[in-house]
């Protein structure tokens, strides 16, 4: 009968060894499903308009969070306001995720035109971030609509000469004066207090 | 000891009970109807190279050989395509491409080695997509560059654009637009710039150190 114990005890072992072989990728837990991930796909929430996001970086919204995915190179030579900047090839490094999943912050990735900062965001939402979205149209589309807006004809509707006019003032407000360095250091004391926020959420661990 | 002198099949009972219950186990396990065959980084690394990219020249060779190694998925709904699509391709709106039978189609042309490719009215409402198809090991899936706006603009010469992704580049010299007028504050806004990611950094440090 000992024989009998002895293989039992075996048994199990050997059992016990082989679940420690049956173990989920740990490195991105929060991964969607594919099924999950078409969803978001398939969904056109994620785009955001140029002229949301001159609004939101003339009225100084502190939520919202540029990340250029272009290369170091381009966005050294110019970027968005406070835009930060995480190359598409570096998005999956410490440095580039810990820009991503920041409570209560609006992420907009943006890059010349759209698809580059697409791609950012498809590879964001399966790793399980939320509040991450696009500009659509890019850079490109900054130019064309904020930098450079085209007068509508004179048969449009009122509507579109006001939205004419908010993208002629947002315009002026990027190119013009001095303007542009008064942003840049209130802008700056907004984002520490943001550095505060984290540091409270990671004491409670 | 006594006990199984007096029944000596318990053990096997005991094991056999056991092997029953892994092998109940492991039948109704729910296993996952799709995988990510490539993990983020294999995906990162696949967009930066451009791979999966059906250039507008590629579809002019295609619609011309009709030789069936490519098949045209238009993922738009069916009253867009009924509008107007690229000759031969089929329908499959988006949200439906993971069905039962479009996943059995998606094989049979994966096993056949058919280049599938989607396209959207532009080529950013197909890149999801397509990305999504990549993930979950469909190698065969491309994404038709410029989309069907591109192909109807251009639906007589489509071999004029080679080697180029179309897309991606930019438009406009974006420093000297924005330079244009401010010219004073274009060496100062950098460097505040970087400033404030240096601090990020720190961020992050405190909340590994606390857990």
């Amino acid at each position: 009968m000992n024989k009998n114990y002895l293989f039992l005890t075996l048994l199990m072992l050997l059992l016990a060894v082989g679940t420690l072989f049956i173990h989920k990728d740990e490195t991105f837990a929060n991964q969607l499903k594919p099924e999950e991930l078409l969803r978001e796909i398939t969904q056109p929430s994620r785009y955001v308009t140029t002229d949301q996001i001159a609004k939101m970086i003339i009225e100084k919204d502190p939520t919202l969070e540029l990340i250029d995915v272009r290369p170091a190179d381009e966005y050294n030579k110019f970027s968005l306001p406070d835009a930060v900047n995480v190359p598409l090839k570096d998005i999956l490094t410490p440095e580039g995720q810990e820009n991503l999943g920041i409570e209560d912050m609006y992420a907009v990735f943006y890059s010349n035109d759209d698809i580059m900062a697409d791609q950012a965001w498809v590879i964001s939402k399966r790793l399980g971030y939320n509040n991450i979205y696009v500009l659509k149209g890019g850079l490109n589309r900054w130019v064309e609509t904020i930098i450079r807006p085209v007068e509508p004809p004179e048969t449009a509707s009122e509507t579109e000469f006001e939205l004419y006019q908010f993208r002629k003032a947002a315009g002026v407000y990027f190119t013009g004066g001095t303007q542009i360095n008064d942003t840049g250091v209130k802008k700056t004391k907004v984002k520490v207090r943001r550095k505060k926020k984290a540091k409270t959420a990671s004491g409670g661990c | 000891m006594h006990v199984h002198e007096r029944n000596p099949k318990r053990t096997l009972i005991t094991i056999l009970l056991f092997a029953l219950v892994i092998v109940f186990g492991w039948i109704t396990m729910k296993k996952p109807r799709f995988k990510y065959a490539l993990t983020p980084q294999q995906t990162v690394d696949m967009v930066i190279n451009h791979q999966g990219c059906f250039h507008p020249f590629e579809l002019d060779k295609a619609l011309k050989s009709k030789s069936g190694d490519v098949v045209l998925i238009d993922i738009r709904n069916s009253f867009d395509y009924a509008k107007g699509h690229i000759p031969n391709a089929l329908n499959i709106t988006a949200t439906k491409l993971l069905e039962e039978e479009n996943i059995k189609q998606l094989d049979n042309w994966k096993k056949n080695s058919v280049k599938v490719v989607f396209y959207h009215d532009d080529q950013l409402q197909a890149n999801g997509t397509w990305m999504l198809f990549r993930q979950i090991g469909y190698s065969n899936a491309y994404v038709l560059l410029g989309g069907y706006e591109y192909y109807t603009l251009n639906k007589n010469n489509l071999t004029k654009e080679k080697g180029t992704c179309l897309k991606g580049s930019p438009g406009y010299d974006f420093a000297e637009v924005a330079k244009k007028s401010a010219s004073a504050d274009a060496g100062a806004a950098p460097q505040v710039k970087k400033k404030v990611k240096i601090r990020r950094k720190k961020k992050a440090k405190t909340a590994s150190g606390g857990c």
